[in-house]
Formats: structure tokens, sequence, C-alpha cells
């Protein structure tokens, strides 16, 4: 840093927000007194146009170069500020930003001397960090005009569409040999009671004639390299085993049968198949997982399939990974799950429901069914030393979100479909939260549905009825609603409501470098500022396989990362926050520990360059692969390496500013 | 212009990454709660670029209690829980070389919507340091001298 720092600080009242505690002309007034400072204001409303104004006016008129502002959080006002430290003509890294409201005047209301001493340190401390500021510039790369969307369900579907209307190429990539993901295995969503395959043909027609769309079925990603604006991926692709000439034939003549997924194991299919009518591809594939390689015959020839696995090296600016959800699957004996042939979960009644249309009454394997219970947050809402740990020791502590709705929906079709049908809901809360999903709740209320409240630590119990019993099945539950009456519920069937988990994609996790949070979902940057960003750059999130959501809120998280990934890469450049590794090379002589000490492929390597006819070696960031995590910082011996903006320097002036006594801070003017 | 009362309390850094424990410190802001003004709250991407030595300075210059609010395993950083968890431990081995009592460093999880631990935090290094009052009273060599605003 060459030029002198001349630092203008400003103290925002908010409004009163802050200065209703912080005595911000005191602030204003000590902060003034600090050395390079040389305008020091106090204003009701930074924000404003008024309040931008005089910034920029200051820094037109007195030559100020650094900007220090204490208002609300950074979240909210930074880049605002940024933008007018641009306006006029100073680099948006010369400003600092500090946050006076949430984190001073909102919680220290009772010791207004103490939240200004507070401010006063932290603002003191943001002139400390301001004169070592750098003007940095945001990293500029070359981008590929093409996105990966992984996962062909009704996220990925969204956003691969939405890219491509934008003129971007899209390739999707879809594991199974169709599309549609969950979504096509419902029958009627809430809220609109619309047919699930319909809407989806409708989307899946306009994806697969889109000319900027290339789709890949019986596809997955088996490796990943490079950064934003230029991943490098390797897809591998299993072959349909059938073509349009021979489908019919083989299907006809195929005899192996196995359980059928797509219907959750209620009923058989071939290993070679569709799951339903109308899907995409229209064309049948080989379930190569199950066929026993026997031969097929047709026409008299006997036939061996084989999969022809191929591999294709392509480029892509951006990522959508929109790998969905599973449903979660009881254990054996969760509420007499696989041990009693009427216990099912919802998933599997919906399938029930759809493959009977019009059928006059509810049966489940040739018996009528005239009492069901319904047990809401089944894998849900689990409680730590109280439900038993899943496979990975964690417990499902997340609410699912949809089940509710989905439940109250399934009553409202029994109700309509099987007027005479005894009906329970057992539930904890109902959190019908969406527009229009408490009307499902309001209806079930009044067709007679029969509420049960249950609470957590007490789980309702399913036992098999003693023989001779007018019903196979009998359901314990206490009843929260009737001051804990312990009820017995003789009934024909029990459906347990279970909830969302993640897919099983370790692979492309550790593939991506993307985070999981407790719940074990991708997790985003920040789920109100970034919602759809991961940590990794050009690395977005669409749907499920974020967290539970319904296909609403799927397709607004898809259009949300497609809109990510066209701004991303619409431009044919990316631009990146500058805040990654710089080495110093002044300092650096090459001791490789930041090179070890990088979790990050392709981030920091050592190069030797030829310099006055000597042989050096340093240390190189290649800035588009670097987080700025930091870890190379910490072991560097020759203090050479640091995250710009976010230096190791600026931190101990910081600290010191704080440390110090506000007598001294005085005196330091 | 009032007179201002200057506090003469232990002081508490919490360093805070951005994507836990200092969002956290702005929903803690939201809900209005009140806890001891003498925190100082830094921004952080993520806590493994600070060597051990940059705890020890800090504890020198007078810093009374340091509070690492890090992702914990929801970190967008893969290297972050694991080597937050080592740089502890290496700065507990150099504090207790230097006499500082070990409990003025916590790491403690905390999401962007923990307001609940954040305050505990707080509130219980407030209470700690009240006990056992002010780290230069700990420390062996003398404080290395103030450097800062007159530099
Ligand atoms: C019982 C139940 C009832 C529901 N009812 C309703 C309702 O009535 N209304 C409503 O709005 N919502 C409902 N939902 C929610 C709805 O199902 C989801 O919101 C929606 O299906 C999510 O779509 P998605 O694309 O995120 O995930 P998915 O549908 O799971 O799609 C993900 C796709 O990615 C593919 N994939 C996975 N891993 C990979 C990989 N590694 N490589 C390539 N491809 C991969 C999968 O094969 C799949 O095709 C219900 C959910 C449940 C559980
Ligand atoms: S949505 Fe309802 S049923 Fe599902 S987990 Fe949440 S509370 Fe339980």
């Amino acid at each position: 840093m060459s030029e002198k720092p001349k630092i203008a600080v400003y103290t925002c009242y908010c409004g009163g927000n802050i200065s209703h505690t912080v005595k911000c002309e005191q602030v204003a007034k000590l902060l003034a007194e600090q050395p390079d400072v040389v305008v020091s204001r106090t204003n009701m409303s930074l924000c404003s146009d008024a309040g931008q104004s005089q910034i920029e006016e200051d820094i037109r008129e007195l030559g100020v170069n650094r900007v220090v502002i204490g208002a609300c959080a950074p979240s909210l006002h930074e880049q605002t500020f940024r933008k007018t430290v641009i306006r006029a003509g100073l680099n948006p890294y010369l400003y600092h930003h500090i946050g006076l409201r949430e984190q001073d005047s909102w919680v220290h209301t009772c010791d207004a001397d103490g939240a200004t001493c507070k401010a006063v340190r932290l603002m003191a401390a943001g002139v400390a960090k301001a004169r070592l500021l750098d003007p940095l510039e945001p990293i500029q790369l070359e981008a590929e005009k093409r996105a990966l969307v992984i996962g062909g369900g009704v996220a990925g579907l969204r956003a691969a569409l939405d890219i491509a209307d934008q003129g971007l190429k899209v390739v999707l990539v879809e594991k199974t040999p169709f599309l549609g993901g969950r979504m096509a295995q419902l029958d009627t969503v809430f809220p609109t009671g619309e047919e699930a395959h319909i809407l989806l043909a409708d989307l899946i027609d306009k994806v697969v004639n889109h000319d900027k769309i290339t789709i890949f079925t019986q596809t997955e990603v088996t490796k990943v390299s490079g950064y934003v604006g230029n991943y490098g991926i390797q897809l591998t692709q299993h072959s349909r085993g059938v073509s349009a000439e021979n489908a019919k034939a083989l299907q006809d003549a195929c005899q192996q049968m196995v359980a059928d997924e797509f219907n959750y194991g209620l009923t058989e299919r071939k290993v070679i198949y569709q799951p339903y009518h109308g899907c995409y591809p229209p064309l049948p594939a080989v379930d190569w997982e199950h066929y026993n390689g026997e031969p097929i015959n047709i026409n008299g020839k006997s036939e061996i399939l084989k999969d022809e696995i191929q591999q294709f090296e392509l480029s892509a600016g951006a990522v959508v990974v929109a790998t969905g959800f599973d449903p979660y699957v009881p254990r054996e004996g969760e509420y007499g799950y696989s041990e009693l042939p009427q216990v099912v979960t919802l998933p599997q009644l919906i399938r029930h429901m759809a493959l009977n249309p019009g059928a006059k009454s509810l049966e489940w394997q040739g018996h009528k069914v005239r009492d069901i219970v319904l047990i809401h947050c089944v894998g849900s809402r689990e409680i730590e030393g109280i439900d038993e740990p899943q496979e990975d020791g964690q417990v499902n502590n997340y609410c699912s979100r949809v089940c509710c709705t989905a439940t109250l929906h399934m009553i409202e079709e029994l109700r309509e479909n099987f007027p005479k049908l005894n009906i329970y809901d057992l539930y904890q809360d109902i959190r019908t939260y969406g527009r229009g999903h408490e009307d499902y709740y309001i209806n079930a209320l009044d067709n007679g549905t029969r509420f049960v409240r249950y609470h957590g630590e007490e789980k309702p119990k399913v036992f098999a009825a003693p023989k001779g019993d007018t019903h196979p099945v009998l359901v314990h539950v206490t009843d929260a609603l009737t001051y804990n009456q312990e009820l017995e519920i003789p009934v024909d069937l029990v459906v347990l409501a279970t909830g969302m988990q993640p897919r099983q994609i370790d692979d492309l996790v550790k593939m991506l470098k993307v985070s999981r949070g407790n719940d074990r979902f991708l997790l985003e940057v920040h789920p109100k500022l970034r919602p759809v960003e991961t940590a990794v750059n050009g690395v977005i999130l669409a749907g499920t396989a974020q967290g539970p959501m319904n296909i609403q809120e799927s397709i607004s998280a898809a259009s949300a990362a497609a809109a990510k990934v066209i701004s991303l890469l619409g431009s044919g450049q990316v631009e990146l926050q500058p805040f990654v590794a710089a080495v110093d090379p002044e300092k650096c002589n090459g001791t490789g520990a930041c090179v070890e000490a990088c979790e990050y492929e392709d981030a920091i390597a050592l190069e030797t360059f030829v310099e006055d006819g000597k042989e050096v070696t340093r240390a190189v960031v290649t800035p588009a692969n670097c987080t700025g995590c930091g870890a190379c910082v910490a072991v560097c011996p020759n203090r050479a390496i640091d995250v710009q903006g976010w230096t190791l320097a600026q931190y101990e002036a910081m600290v010191d500013a704080i440390a110090m006594d506000i007598v001294d801070l005085v005196e330091a003017g | 212009m009032t007179k201002l009362n200057i506090s003469n309390e232990p002081k508490i850094l919490i360093l805070a990454t951005l994507a836990g424990g200092y969002a956290g410190a702005d929903s803690t802001g939201q809900s209005h709660v009140d806890y001891p003004a003498n925190t100082y709250i830094l921004p952080v991407m993520c806590p493994v670029m600070f060597p051990p030595e940059f705890f020890i300075r800090a504890y020198e210059r007078g810093i009374d209690g340091i509070i690492l609010m890090y992702s914990g395993t929801d970190s967008p950083y893969k290297v972050e829980a694991e080597g937050t968890a080592k740089l502890i431990n290496a700065t507990y081995a150099l504090m207790k070389e230097r006499g500082i009592d070990t409990r003025r460093l916590r790491l403690a999880a905390i999401c962007t919507v923990c307001v609940k631990p954040f305050l505990k935090e707080v509130n219980n290094m407030h209470n700690l340091l009240k006990g056992i009052g002010f780290v230069k009273s700990e420390l062996k060599s003398h404080p290395a001298p103030l450097q800062g605003a007159k530099s």
C-alpha cells in the first residue's frame, strides 16, 4: 500500500435503532481523533440517498481513500455501500463495515455506556483494519457457457429448462433409465389436486424438445476436476440393453421378475421394464442391477443381454445438484413394519391407490379395510436418546415438512372414495404450513376424521390383535388431546407417514467437495443470504437434495439455482470475490508447508522460476480453486501467505484496538 | 455531551465464522436479548487461518477470554471442523506453557440461528472471567508492548 490512508468514519443512527443505546456522537468524536481519520460523521440513516451522497462527496472532495461504516449488520448493507464507494471512484474493497445494531445496540439496551465503549472499540478496530486494506479486484475467469444438471427429477428438469431458456447449453444426467424422479410415483398432488404425471409430462416434453438440452439417462458423474467456469466432468453411462426394434419382443419373452421399486415393492416387474405408461424415454430398459445374465429366447434365438458401459468427457461452467431424496424406510418391527402385513408406508398407499383407480372399497391383500390409522412423523423428528439411531448413528431429528399435508391430502382422497371408512390420524403437530395446505386439515376435521395427538417421547405402539379379534391390528396410543387417555384402536390397516431422507450420494459429495448439514442433506452457504449456493464456487443446489421440500418449493429452488447459473455464466466470464490466498513473493522461500496444509485440489502448488539467473521456488495459488479457508496462512513460517481482505496482520491490528484502553485510544489521537 | 463511563471489565474476543457464529450473533440481535457488552465479535471466513501464536498474542495484548464460534461439521469448508480442533489443542498447549488458564479459550459450534447456544457461551465466559479476572495476572512473562493505533 503506497498512498497514505485517509479514512472516513461513519456512525449511523439507524433511525434511532443504534442511537437509542449507543451514544453515536461520542463515538464519532473519539474516532475523529484517531490517526489517519480525516472525517468522522454520524448520520440518521446512512443507507438513504442523502447518506450515500455524503460518503461519495467525502471521497471526492476530501480525497478519502478508506471508508469505515458502523451501521446495521453487514449482511444487509455491505453490498449497498460497496456500490456507493465504487460510484465515487474508490475500490470497493477499501471499505470496512461493522455491525453496530444486531451486535451492539440491540443486545446491550440496559448498558448504554457499555454499548458505546464497545462501539468505539469496534470502530477503532475497523479503522485499524482499514489502514491495512489493499485494493482488490474480483477474480475474472473465462466460463464455459454450459451447465451440468445432476438428477432428472422435477427440480433438475426445471433447472435445466430455465437455464436452457436463457440460451445456455445444459447436460442433464439421470442415474435411472427414466426421467421424473419421485414425483412420477405420486398420484394426485397437493395443494391443487392435479395429477402428478400430467404436470410432469408437460415439463418433460419441454425439456426433451429443447435444442439446448442434452439428456443422458442411466448415467452418473464419475470424475470432477477444474473449477467454476471450467469444470471437467467424466460421465459413465450404462447401455439401455434393448433397441426400438427388439424391445417389445425381448420384453415379452423376458421371464425374470423382481420387486418393482416404482410401486415400493407392492408389485413385481420384469427386468426389462418401463415403470409406467407414458414415461420418458419411451423405450424400455434393462435393470442391470438385477438381471441374472440368463439368455432370453426370441424367435428361436437365445440372447444374452450385455451392458456396454461408455464414458464421456465434457466441460461445464457450473454444476446443479438435484439428486433429490429417498423416502424413509422403517426398520423391521418399527410400528410393526415388515412384520405385520397390515402395516404400510404412505408412499406405498399412494401407489396402491394409483394402481386401483375407481375401486369401490379400500382393500388390502384381499381384505376390506374398515378402520385405518395414519401415523405422522415416522422417521422424522426423532429424539436423541429416545429413538433408535439410523445406521450411521444419527437420529433424523428434522421435520420432513411434506408428510403432514401429504397425509391429510391422502385422508381427503380416502374420504371421497370410501365414505364409510373410519379414519384415525395420529399426529404430534399438524404442520400444514403452505398456502391452501391448512384446508386439508380443516376438511379432515369436518369429514369425521378422528385426530389423536401423541408426544414424541411416547410413540404409538402397533400389535397383532389376538386371534379371533374383529380387526387384525391394535394400535395403542396416549392421547394428549383427552388428558392422556390410553386408547386402543382396532384397525385393518396402519399407514406410516414416512418422511424424507437424503439420497446416498457419498461419491458425488466427495467429487464435488460440497458439505452436508447435520441432517445429512447438502448444505448451502447461508440459509437466507445465499440459499442455493454451496461453498464451492459454481456448485449450486436445487430441490430436495438440500432438504425436505414440496414440489412447489423444489421448483422455486430449481429456478433460483438456474438464475444463479445464468448470472454466473451468462457473460461467458465468471467474477469471483477476491478473498483467496495470495503469496507475498518477497517473503516466500518455498517451504511448501502451505501446499501440504491445503485440502483443496489444485488450489496451491510449488513452482520453480528463474529470476536474475537464479532458480527460485515459490508457492503459486490458483484463485479459482482456492476457497479462502486460510489453512495455508496458519502454517507458513515466513508469514508469506494471507487471505486477501482478511489478513493476519489486519486481525492483529483489530485485536490491538479492541484490547486498548479507551483512554489510550483517546491519547493515541 | 454526557460523560462516558468507561467500563473496566475483562474483554471477550469472539471470532465468529460468517457461515456460523457471526450470523448466530446477528440472529441473537434480531431476538433483542441482552448480553454483556464486553464482547467484541470479529467475523472470520474459517478459523483454520489462525496460528496458535495469534491467540497467545491476543492474551498478551489484554484480551481476557476468546470464544471461537465456528460452524463445526456444518461448515462450508471441509477443513474447518478437524482443523479448528487441532488448532485449539495446539493453542491449549501454548497457553499452559505461558501459564494462561485454558478456560479462557472456548470452541463452540454456533449455527446461523443458534440464539440460545450463543447466549450460553457468552454468559459462561463472562461469568468465568468475573471469577478468574484479567489475563494479565496470569501471564508469566511481561506482556509485549502495545502496538496498534499509534503504529
Ligand atoms: C409421501 C410423499 C408425498 C408427497 N406428495 C406431494 C404432493 O402431493 N405435493 C407436493 O408438492 N409434493 C409432494 N411430495 C414432495 C415431492 O415428492 C418432492 O418435492 C419432489 O419429488 C422433489 O423433487 P426433486 O427433483 O428434488 O427430487 P427427486 O424426485 O428425488 O429427483 C431426483 C432425481 O435425481 C436422480 N439422481 C439421484 N442421484 C443421482 C446421481 N448421483 N446421478 C444422477 N442422478 C441422480 C434420481 O434418480 C431422481 O430422478 C411428496 C413427498 C412424499 C415423500
Ligand atoms: S411434516 Fe408433519 S408428519 Fe412430517 S415430520 Fe413434520 S410434523 Fe411430522
